[in-house]
Parts: C-alpha cells; structure tokens; sequence
C-alpha cells in the first residue's frame, strides 16, 4: 500500500505573502480619493485664487492667468486662454459683471461657479458710467455694475463659502477638509472686518476722496463718506484735475485721498498744497508684488487707520 | 425561375422585420440616451422632436429663468436648447458647450467654439456646403417679409464634428448668446454714449444715451468689434425653445419630474423614450398591414407553385410513364420528383439565407440612408 503524503500546514512564507498582498488591496482603496488627481481650478482675479488655495490646499491647482501688470476685469483672453479655461474643473467666476469676457466666450455652464451669486440682490449699479438702449421704450444694457464685491469682507466670506461649497461637490470625500480650512479663512476675514467696523465708528462721517470708483461695496460696508475721481497714481495730477478737486472740497472737505495703487510723489506734494494726504487702499484685483491678500488687506487697513486718527 | 419566386417570398418578410426591428432601435436610441426634456407645456413630440432632431416645428417658447430653475434644484444639470433658426436649409442649435461633453461628440477637425460668432458644424453639414474651419456660414432670415426681425448673422466656423450617425451631423452648432445675436437680441455697434451724429440720437439724459433704430449694427462678429456685442435686459428672461436635463442620479431624476406635476405648471418634462416608443407603436402599426399583404401575396404564391408544380408533373406524364415502363419503380419515380422539390426549396432556402446575411451586414446604413434623414 502507497502511503499518503500526510497534509502540510500552509508555511509561514506563503502566509506572508497573503498578508502582503490584502494589505496592498485595502491601501489602494484607501488612496483611491487621491487617485484622481488634484482639481484643475481657472479663476478670473485674485481673491478668488487666494480663496480657493486656502481652501482646496494640495487638492486643487488654482490657475489664474492674467499678466501681473494687466487689470484682470479688462483683460481679454487669447483663444488658447479660452481652450484651458474650457478644459478646467472649474471655472470660478466673480460675478457682478467681472470679467467682462467671460459674456463672449463659450464656457460649459456645468463648471461656472458664479462666486457671488447667493448676494446678486445686493449688487449696486454705479451711477458713474452712462448707459445706453435702443429706441424710446428699450431697456438698458447693464454696463454699471460695481463689481469689487471681495471688498466688503462679509461678501468676501460668501464667496469663499461658495468655492467650498463647489470644490465639495467636486470632491465629496474631502468636505470635512473644505469645510475646515473655509473656517480659518471665514475667522481671519471676520477678524479684519471687525477691525475695520471698530476704526470706523470712532469716525464715521470723515469726508474721504478715492482715486477711483472701485470701492462702492467697501463704502457702502462700512458707511463711509466718499466722494469719487478717476485718476491714475502712475499719472502726475494736471490741473485741471486740481481744479476738479478744489470744486469737490468746497462741499466735501476731505483731508484724505486714498489711491487705488502706490501714487508718484510729484502728485502727493501737489494733494498736499490743498491740504490733503494721500494713503493707499489696494483692491488686490491682481496678484500682489508680495505678500497676499490677507497681508495686502491688513495693510490696507493699517494705512487707512491713518485717516481715521485712530491709536490701537 | 421558381427558386427565385420562393426565394423571394421567404426573403422578404425576415428582411422587412430586420429593417423595421433596425429602424426601431436607432430611432429609440437617442431618445433613450436623452433622459428627460423640459419645455413649454403643450404637444410632448412637438418638444422632443425639436429638441432630439432638430425638426422644424418650434415649440411654445421657454426662458433662461426655466434653466436657472432646474439648476437651483441641483438635482440635475441643464442643458438650455435653442432649436429655431437655419442656415442654408440647415438646423442651426444654440446651446452650451455642456452639449458636446452629454453626447460625447469629438471634434474632426479645427477647434471647439469658443467666442461669439463661432460655429461648429455637424460631420454632414460639412460635407454637402464644403466648409472646413476658418470658412463664414450666414445665418438664414427667418421671414422674408420680416424686415425689422431675425437678420443675417455671419458666423465663422470652428470646428467640424466627428461623424455620429445622428442628427447632430445635419446640424450646426453655436453658442446660445450667438443665437441671441442671431435673433437681435445681442447686438454690436458704435459706443453710443460717444456718438457725434445726432440723426443717431433719440434721446440723451446724464444716465442715459437712447440711440435710434438708425444706428447700423454689425452683422459680423470680428476681433475688432467683439468687445462691443453686448446684451440688453436681463438674460434670465431670454429665449430658449427646451432644456435638456441630466440628471444625477435615478432619485434625482424622479424628484425633478415631481416638481412639475402641478396643474398650475406652465411647463412640462418629458421621457423622451416614452414619447418616441409611443410614437414608434403607432407607425409601426403599418407593419400589420404589411404582415398582411405579404401573407396574402405568400399564399397566392404558395398556390401557383402547386399549380405549376401540378401542371408540371401532368405534362411530364408520358415521361414518368416510360420510366416506369422501362423498369423504374413507383417508388423511386416518386423519389425523384421529390429530390427535384427537395433541390428548388433547398436552393430557395440558401439563396434566402445569403441575403438576409447581406442585409443583416448592411441593415445600419440601409436604414439610415432609406428611412432615417
């Protein structure tokens, strides 16, 4: 009679290898969240990208590709620029009529977050440029949105909250993550709002000129008392200018002219013949030189503290 | 000759109901890849046949506020369609590019859309008016007699689609603002509000500047004057004949078709599937009629086959009656007359065999060419 070969127990190499190869298993499927890559994240100004990077982390690629020294509301894209925003995740737009190419290009609706949408009730229709219709009965073509929405803080919080809100659609296993890191970024833009809210109220009504009518949400935010011009800081003030300005004072007696952008010296010695100051609020529409825009904003508001003669 | 004659009679009746079964699934096919349609409430074929293939009866227009509304409701995505005007004989469909990316269209050649004035044309369109990207396309005018209406829009074309075997091919593509430009409801002109000539002017207050319908608008959309197109009101309330509806998911699909089943609605949504089966039922009623005839024709033919059968043996009469006599047996004679109908049906069988293989091979582009346009 043949014997039987008697069973062996499984070794502990093949044990090994059995172990090795479930572990491997269960780690692919842990990292399958990640495998899909980080979202692909076009952006049409600044805060929005500063935002969506605070937000997204190491899980989104925020592009924004408008030259450094070209304002991102009047840029045009060329065709390639259009391909890659069409190719995007998405495509996160300010809304308010910012960008005004966005009305002439063909983007897929399916990626558009409109970042501003929740508050279009609260727009406001700047008074500053005509509009035009057709005929006695024709509508008006809304060409005067103000649209630095990002200026009053408490609109710039919904517009973070709407990018959180898009990329955890995109994204619904890292929600938590979002949710966090909008959190941080909602503290530090109420913190600055806050700060901005106590400088005020010890002086409200301080008559103030701005360079430019970009600041129509941050007056309207904080109540302040402004009057408008249209000048460049990287222009020497001509006379009539000075002209202009004299018949503003004479019902307005600003002190204080805040520009839009550091202002050449030859114009701030000619504001203080007339007795005024100059400071600088930046719109950070466009990637700051350095720093970012809770550094721009902070400053910002350090240097408007100036006019409002207020110690911390 | 009677190899033929049976050959026919058992051919045609398995090719029709090949044809027809192949009809069947490529007219479905786009209304089951389509899952639901939105438009003004009225006629559901009117709607899907607008919206599916472009046909030239326009429905009860929508707005753009019916979009907003589906997306407000992020159960589905929307796709706003606006199916309305023409270019030589040619559908032109405004949309969005989330079209492209629903119907997995690929680009054949040049680029997607990407500005006002673009267009994209269909794989068929292209061929029949010989345009290739850089070329102009002009929009159609709506009316003739409509002076003051829908005027022609030179566009510029893009890109040309891969063939899809689906109306798209017979159809030209532009963006939805496009097509408002089309209808005149975007326009481009001179910056009014620097207008010297006062023949231009209507009315001029420090907010406003109304201009008179002497103002010349562009009728091209170039590099130059792009920047001036603009729109007048608000686009929410601007036209759209339908809107396409992905939805998420199955749950989202049903809760979305709840919301529309109030009595009050003025808008209605719509299976596509459901209203092309019904559609389809009734045509293919026919087929009835069809069976029908070709079960008489069978039998009639049937009958002459005996008869000539019939006809044939009795004048071979004095044939079989030699064989017989020179020692053939009954049985064998009658063997070989069966062999002779075994052989004929036998051949009719093949031969049938054979062409249904044929058609079978050829059915998908036979039924495109000869029934579906």
């Amino acid at each position: 009679m043949i014997p039987r070969r008697p069973l062996t127990r499984p070794n502990m190499s093949s044990i090994r290898w059995l172990l090795t190869f479930i572990l491997l298993i269960v780690g692919v499927s842990v990292q399958n969240s990640d495998a899909a890559g980080p979202l692909n994240v076009y952006v049409v100004n600044y805060p929005l990208k500063y935002f969506a990077e605070r937000i997204g982390g190491d899980h989104v690629r925020v592009k924004f590709p408008v030259a450094a020294d070209v304002d991102p509301a009047y840029w045009n894209p060329d065709l390639a620029d259009i391909a890659a925003y069409q190719q995007a995740d998405l495509i996160l737009l300010n809304g308010a009529g910012y960008a005004k190419w966005v009305a002439n290009v063909s983007l897929p609706r399916s990626k558009i977050v409109d970042t501003s949408r929740k508050f279009k009730n609260r727009y406001i229709y700047t008074e500053e440029v005509a509009t035009h219709s057709h005929g006695a009965a024709g509508e008006h073509a809304h060409e005067a949105l103000a649209f630095t929405t990002w200026l009053d803080l408490e609109f710039a919080a919904q517009q973070a909250g709407a990018i959180a809100a898009a990329l955890s659609r995109k994204r619904p296993e890292l929600r938590n993550g979002f949710q966090s890191n909008l959190e941080a970024l909602v503290t530090d833009l109420k913190g600055l709002d806050r700060d901005i809210q106590t400088m005020v109220s010890k002086n409200p009504a301080i008559p103030l000129i701005v360079s430019h009518p970009v600041y129509d949400y941050f007056t309207k935010r904080y109540g302040l008392n402004v009057v408008s011009v249209h000048w460049e800081p990287d222009e020497v003030l001509h006379n009539r200018q000075l002209r202009e300005l004299k018949g503003i004072l004479q019902q307005h007696p600003a002190k204080w002219l805040i520009w839009e952008g550091p202002p050449i010296p030859a114009s701030v010695a000619k504001l203080k013949t007339l007795g005024i100051d100059s400071l600088v609020f930046a719109p950070c529409g466009n990637v700051p030189d350095s720093g970012d825009f809770m550094t721009v904003m902070r400053h910002n508001v350090e240097d408007l503290r100036r006019a409002f003669s207020v110690t911390q | 000759m009677l190899v033929a004659c049976i050959t026919l009679i058992s051919f045609l009746p398995f090719a029709l109901q090949l044809l027809l079964h192949e009809s069947e699934r490529q007219l479905m096919s786009r209304a089951v890849e389509t899952p639901l349609v939105v438009g003004k409430k009225g006629s559901s074929l009117d709607l899907v046949m607008n919206t599916l293939y472009f046909g030239d009866d326009v429905p009860e227009l929508l707005t753009m506020a019916a979009s907003d509304r589906i997306a407000d409701t992020d159960l589905s995505l929307p796709i706003p369609m606006y199916v309305r005007f023409k270019t030589r004989g040619n559908p032109i469909v405004g949309t969005t590019l989330d079209y492209f990316e629903f119907r997995g269209s690929k680009m054949a050649r040049g680029r997607q859309m990407a500005v006002l004035g673009d267009c994209v044309l269909g794989a068929r369109v292209a061929e029949s008016l010989d345009l290739k990207p850089g070329d102009s396309l002009v929009s159609s005018p709506e009316s003739l007699f409509d002076l003051a209406g829908v005027y022609p829009l030179k566009m510029k074309v893009a890109g040309v689609l891969q063939k899809s075997h689906t109306p798209d091919d017979r159809a030209v593509f532009v963006d939805l603002k496009t097509a408002w430009v089309i209808q005149g409801l975007g326009h481009g002109h001179q910056d009014v509000t620097q207008l010297k000539d006062p023949t231009l002017v209507l009315k001029r207050t420090e907010s406003n500047v109304a201009a008179t319908a002497k103002l010349f608008h562009y009728t091209e959309i170039t590099e130059k004057n792009m920047a001036s197109f603009h729109f007048h009101g608000n686009l929410s309330a601007y036209p759209i004949s339908a809107i396409i509806a992905v939805p998420y998911d199955a749950k989202s699909g049903t809760i979305l078709r709840g919301r529309y089943l109030s009595k009050n609605e003025t808008q209605q949504i719509a299976k596509p599937e459901e209203v092309i089966d019904g559609l389809l039922q009734n045509i293919f009623r026919i087929k009835n009629v069809l069976d029908a005839v070709i079960a008489m024709v069978t039998l009639a033919t049937v009958l002459a086959v005996i008869l000539v059968f019939a006809l044939s043996l009795r004048l071979r009469q004095r044939e079989i009656q030699t064989i017989f006599k020179i020692g053939c047996s009954r049985m064998t004679t009658a063997k070989l007359i069966a062999a002779e109908i075994v052989i004929i049906i036998f051949s009719s069988a093949v031969l049938c065999s054979v062409l249904m293989v044929v058609v079978r091979s050829v059915a998908n582009d036979l039924v495109r060419m000869l029934f579906i346009k």
